[in-house]
């Protein structure tokens, strides 16, 4: 019998990691690989596509990288705040709340980058369910210093461009992880899938799903989807214990094997300096890691991890001045200023905590709605102006009702210091369609973006990104629940100057003679 | 006295004053009204609906034209056992009125020239059918016909099977509402579902590119004259049936089937992904459905429950399925060759063919080189394609004149007459081309149906449909009233006073 399946491979991984705050971050990873496959030339999108067979890969992904020949595709859909301090780096470093999407696209088709990149946020809103075709041109941006590549452009020939969008307002549900479960070639019905219960993920404290179609020089497409959360055990044990099963977290256990899956293993970081319990017996234990090879066994698994000499979880309350040592080198804090509704100031504060010096990649993407004015940017590096420290700055004004702003700069932290930024800004007022249907709520804004890079000698190792959290702005919003009154009452007003002016202008006067007609009373 | 003196020095007479003359008062209402005349185009330019005009005499003229094909039949009729009598006469027969205008000779005009003897020479013109007395009934390339002796008395059904296939009768109609509507081209989806992968017994893979280009490729490249085809499979592991098939029992073994009733919700669309969404080309789907160990095998039960013999239904207008019932006990994961997809695509084929309205060939009728359909076949689906999209054009050019005339808000923009006007000429077009080339007349009456159909829902006729004149009196009225009612009492005023001037003047 023929086999086709050497073309297409699928493998899943489970890694689980406790946090030091007693919390359990999980990130499931289903990789399917296309072997030897290209992303489609964009100068072949004037002729008819070849057909297209697919066995794992997801057909309905897989039609819309072919219909806009896109190289490169990140998608993200996040809820909730990542706190890097406690929780360090994510697995995937796309944790910036809301909708993320962007691409890299080669140019020289019949149809222009934009047209193609429009097909493919309709494309994409179409198949996950998400507001995703409201990243229209009033959020996309090109940040290409940040967002680089993560897989290899073929064809160097050709430019590639990138649409980046984000959309923080965007909030991840069931309706969401339905159809992502849906690409997966084993559903949520047998292999390491069968965890995914939305009940439990949408009861996380932090949850995120991502797809990541990247080319692989000599390997082929690979298309990563990725589901992290970080699930709190402690308020499910009612607030005593952080020992955490496969039941527990998720509400289920693995039963079955996907048959298709060539490799299945679920990985969990071991604590180092702390006694703990493991069950059952990993397949393999390297490195603090522990490792389950769930092809092997038949019985259902269901890993569980106990602390037996702890008899209540306590968090390490630290002094005020002796604060936590965070699990990243930089810390963000990101602000606005001002109560006003047409003036403030944005102000971003970025510690360093490394005895070395740190460079990094700052980007900001601003809606037009929030002005921002460089000339006012400041920067302080503990306490004293030193505007030396910023370089290779490079900022696109925004175009009211068009065009986000975009400032893109490299900045340099001293050893243990902490920078701070400041811009004014001013707000918009905007247009009566203008305004989002819950208008009282306000804007959120897109979060900032960092890439450190730290530099040991001749080498220099980039970091993952990290994303600030998103920022909300309030506008002068006009009362929409009464239009018509408010057309009354304006008209109102008009009629009475106009009327009052009009009066001026044409009254006659004249003199009434009050004497003489007393006489003719008296008389 | 004195202080009364006083008084009237200081007390100026009001008109004498600059601004009280009344040549100053009435230049200023002069230009209030002037400015409001002025305005009136432009407020009636700004708010005015567009409607250009529609040419709706062109749309009547056309709609009461008909499309009509002629076909015109050579027969050979010099050496065989023909009753050329009778023949004429059963074709006179064929051309009552009454049967002309039936559904099913509808755009069909038929002619029959007959060879009577070897000597006369019959002028062969482009598109004719040759139709001879041979051995066996063989539908040849080339729009030849050969029937056996024995199906001469039947010559001239065979021949109306041939040429007007549709609307033969009551079930033929019901067999025709399966057919899809037409469009230029299709995605062809072809998925193969295993309904639970975890039992074992899977299908992980399937020789499917080789067996589309040996068993469909022929028929599609022979279709390429009414559709373009995209091609695309997948494979799925989990596809749940929504309900639970009945257990029957067939010889000693147990199994499972499925109802008539069944076949109806077989697609469980909630958890199968078959549809694509990227592209807005109509989808035919094509199922090969795999029962898990616990379900097979599955069979088709007819309606008094017991199982039949085919393993495969036609959804209408929606696609096909087969059932696979793998043998006894196989190996574990299972791959299909190019040769155990052979009956499976092969049933695909003949349901491709029904959804695309193809008609089957006559019983008793074959075809020779291995063709997968004969030009007879599809000259009948083009002449019958090109009438359904000329009657759809003419159709809803007359909905839009129609509807354009009846709402007197709807407005009409530039984008709708240019699409109503390329429609007709497209139409036009098709008239001119008939008699010549049905594939062109498709292709014109297709161009015409979608550029009618664009017309007909453009989003900009619906734009001020649902604005009525009261919600425009109702944001008017509070400022237009209070404003013209002083505007109005002061010039009557003025014209009151210039009026009792006059009078005045006129007494003395």
């Amino acid at each position: 019998m023929a086999s086709s399946r050497e073309r297409e491979r699928f493998d899943e991984d489970l890694h689980i990691r406790p946090l030091r705050d007693g919390k359990v971050a999980s990130t499931f990873s289903f990789t399917t690989l296309l072997q030897d496959a290209s992303p489609r030339d964009p100068l072949s999108l004037a002729y008819d596509d070849e057909s297209q067979h697919y066995t794992l890969f997801p057909l309905a992904l897989g039609q819309i990288l072919r219909t806009y020949a896109i190289t490169e595709l990140h998608l993200a859909l996040n809820a909730g705040k990542w706190r890097y301090e406690s929780w360090g780096f994510p697995e995937e470093p796309g944790v910036g709340t809301g909708a993320e999407l962007w691409a890299w696209m080669g140019d020289g088709a019949s149809t222009t980058i934009d047209e193609r990149w429009q097909g493919l946020r309709n494309a994409l809103a179409g198949l996950f369910c998400a507001s995703l075709g409201s990243m229209d041109d009033q959020r996309t941006t090109s940040p290409f210093l940040t967002f680089t590549p993560e897989g290899s452009l073929p064809n160097a020939t050709l430019p590639y461009r990138l649409r980046h969008a984000t959309l923080p307002s965007e909030h991840v549900c069931t309706e969401n992880l339905t159809p992502f479960l849906k690409l997966l070639p084993c559903k949520s019905l047998s292999g390491l899938a069968r965890l995914l219960n939305p009940h439990r993920l949408f009861d996380a404290d932090w949850h995120g799903m991502s797809v990541h179609v990247t080319w692989r020089e000599g390997q082929g497409v690979e298309v990563r989807l990725i589901f992290q959360t970080v699930i709190d055990p402690i308020r499910n044990s009612g607030g005593k214990r952080r020992d955490w099963s496969f039941e527990s977290l998720f509400g289920r256990v693995v039963e079955n094997r996907c048959p298709v899956a060539t490799t299945s293993r679920v990985r969990i970081q071991l604590p180092s300096e702390e006694t703990y319990a493991i069950l059952p017996d990993p397949t393999s234990n390297a490195d603090n890691i522990a490792t389950y090879d769930t092809s092997v066994g038949q019985d259902p698994l269901d890993v569980s991890m106990r602390w037996p000499e702890e008899y209540a979880f306590q968090y390490q309350i630290t002094a005020l001045d002796l604060p936590e040592i965070p699990l990243t080198p930089l810390t963000l804090q990101r602000t606005l200023i001002g109560s006003s509704q047409a003036q403030g100031q944005l102000s971003i504060v970025i510690q360093n905590t490394l005895s070395s010096q740190i460079q990094t990649i700052y980007l900001e993407t601003m809606p037009w709605l929030v002005q921002l004015y460089i000339h006012t940017l400041q920067i302080h590096c503990n306490g004293v102006q030193r505007n030396d420290l910023i370089s290779n700055l490079s900022y696109t004004p925004s175009v009211p009702h068009a065009r986000p702003a975009i400032l893109q700069s490299v900045l340099t932290l001293p050893p243990k210091s902490t920078l701070r930024l400041t811009f004014d800004i001013t707000k918009s007022f905007l247009r009566y369609t203008e305004h989002p249907p819950d208008a009282q709520r306000g804007w959120d804004l897109p979060p900032a973006v960092f890439v450190p890079i730290i530099s040991v000698g001749n080498r220099s190792d980039v970091l993952p990104r990290l994303y600030t959290p998103t920022l909300l702005v309030d506008l002068a919003t006009p009362d929409f629940s009464m239009p018509y009154n408010v057309i009354i009452l304006s008209c109102t007003l008009m009629t009475l100057i106009f009327g009052s002016i009009f009066n001026l202008l044409t009254r006659k006067f004249v003199i009434v003679d009050l004497k003489q007609g007393k006489e003719q009373k008296g008389s | 006295m004195e202080t009364q003196q006083q008084d009237e020095t200081v007390l100026r007479e009001p008109s004498k004053l600059s601004f009280e003359s009344q040549r100053t008062r009435r230049s200023i209402l002069a230009s209030y009204w002037i400015v409001i005349f002025l305005a009136l185009p432009f407020w009636w330019h700004t708010t005015s609906i567009e409607r250009l005009s529609l040419p709706s005499a062109r749309v009547r003229a056309q709609v009461e034209k008909e499309l009509a094909f002629p076909v015109t039949i050579d027969l050979d009729a010099t050496n065989s056992s023909l009753d050329i009598q009778s023949l004429k006469n059963d074709f006179r027969q064929l051309q009552k009125p009454v049967l002309l205008s039936s559904q099913r000779w509808k755009g069909i005009d038929m002619q029959l020239r007959l060879k009577e003897d070897r000597g006369t020479q019959v002028v062969p013109i482009p598109g004719t059918y040759s139709v001879a007395v041979g051995k066996a009934g063989a539908l040849g390339p080339k729009r030849q016909l050969t029937i056996s002796e024995n199906d001469v008395p039947s010559l001239l059904e065979i021949l109306s099977r041939l040429v007007a296939p549709y609307h033969t009768s009551v079930d033929s109609d019901l067999r025709e509402q399966r057919v899809v509507q037409y469009a230029a081209r299709y995605r062809l989806a072809f998925s193969l579902l295993n309904e639970d992968a975890s039992l074992g017994q899977t299908i992980t893979g399937w020789d499917v590119d080789n067996a589309i280009a040996e068993y469909l490729s022929p028929t599609l490249s022979s279709l390429s004259v009414l559709h373009n085809f995209t091609i695309e499979s997948q494979v799925q592991l989990h596809a749940p049936l929504a309900f639970a098939p009945q257990p029957v029992t067939v010889g000693n073994d147990s199994a499972h089937g499925l109802s008539q009733e069944d076949l109806t919700v077989f697609i469980n669309s909630a958890h199968w992904t078959l549809s694509s969404s990227v592209s807005n080309d109509p989808v035919l789907h094509f199922v090969l459905f795999v029962p898990s160990s616990t379900q097979k095998p599955l069979y088709i039960l007819d309606d008094f429950g017991s199982p039949t013999d085919s393993s495969s239904f036609l959804l209408p207008q929606w696609g096909g399925v087969f059932i696979l019932n793998i043998a006894g006990e196989a190996a574990d994961k299972l791959s299909l060759s190019r040769s155990h997809l052979q009956p499976v695509f092969s049933a695909f084929r003949h349901q491709l063919l029904a959804l695309l309205g193809v008609p089957p060939i006559p019983a008793g009728m074959n075809l020779v080189d291995d063709d997968p359909l004969s030009d007879w076949q599809l000259d009948a689906v083009l002449r019958r394609r090109a009438l359904e999209a000329t009657q759809g054009a003419q159709e809803t050019l007359y909905s839009i004149v129609k509807l354009v005339e009846q709402i007197d808000n709807m407005p009409v923009g530039q984008h709708v007459k240019g699409d109503v006007q390329d429609a007709l000429t497209a139409l036009e077009q098709v008239y001119k081309v008939s008699p010549s080339s049905p594939t062109l007349a498709l292709r014109w009456s297709s161009e015409a149906f979608s550029l009618a159909s664009r017309a007909f829902f453009n989003p900009g006729m619906l734009a001020l449909l649902y604005f009525p004149a009261e919600h425009k009196y109702a944001v008017y009225t509070p400022l237009f009233a209070s404003i013209t009612f002083p505007l109005v009492v002061a010039l009557g005023r003025e014209i009151l006073a210039w009026w009792r001037d006059r009078r005045q003047q006129s007494r003395r």
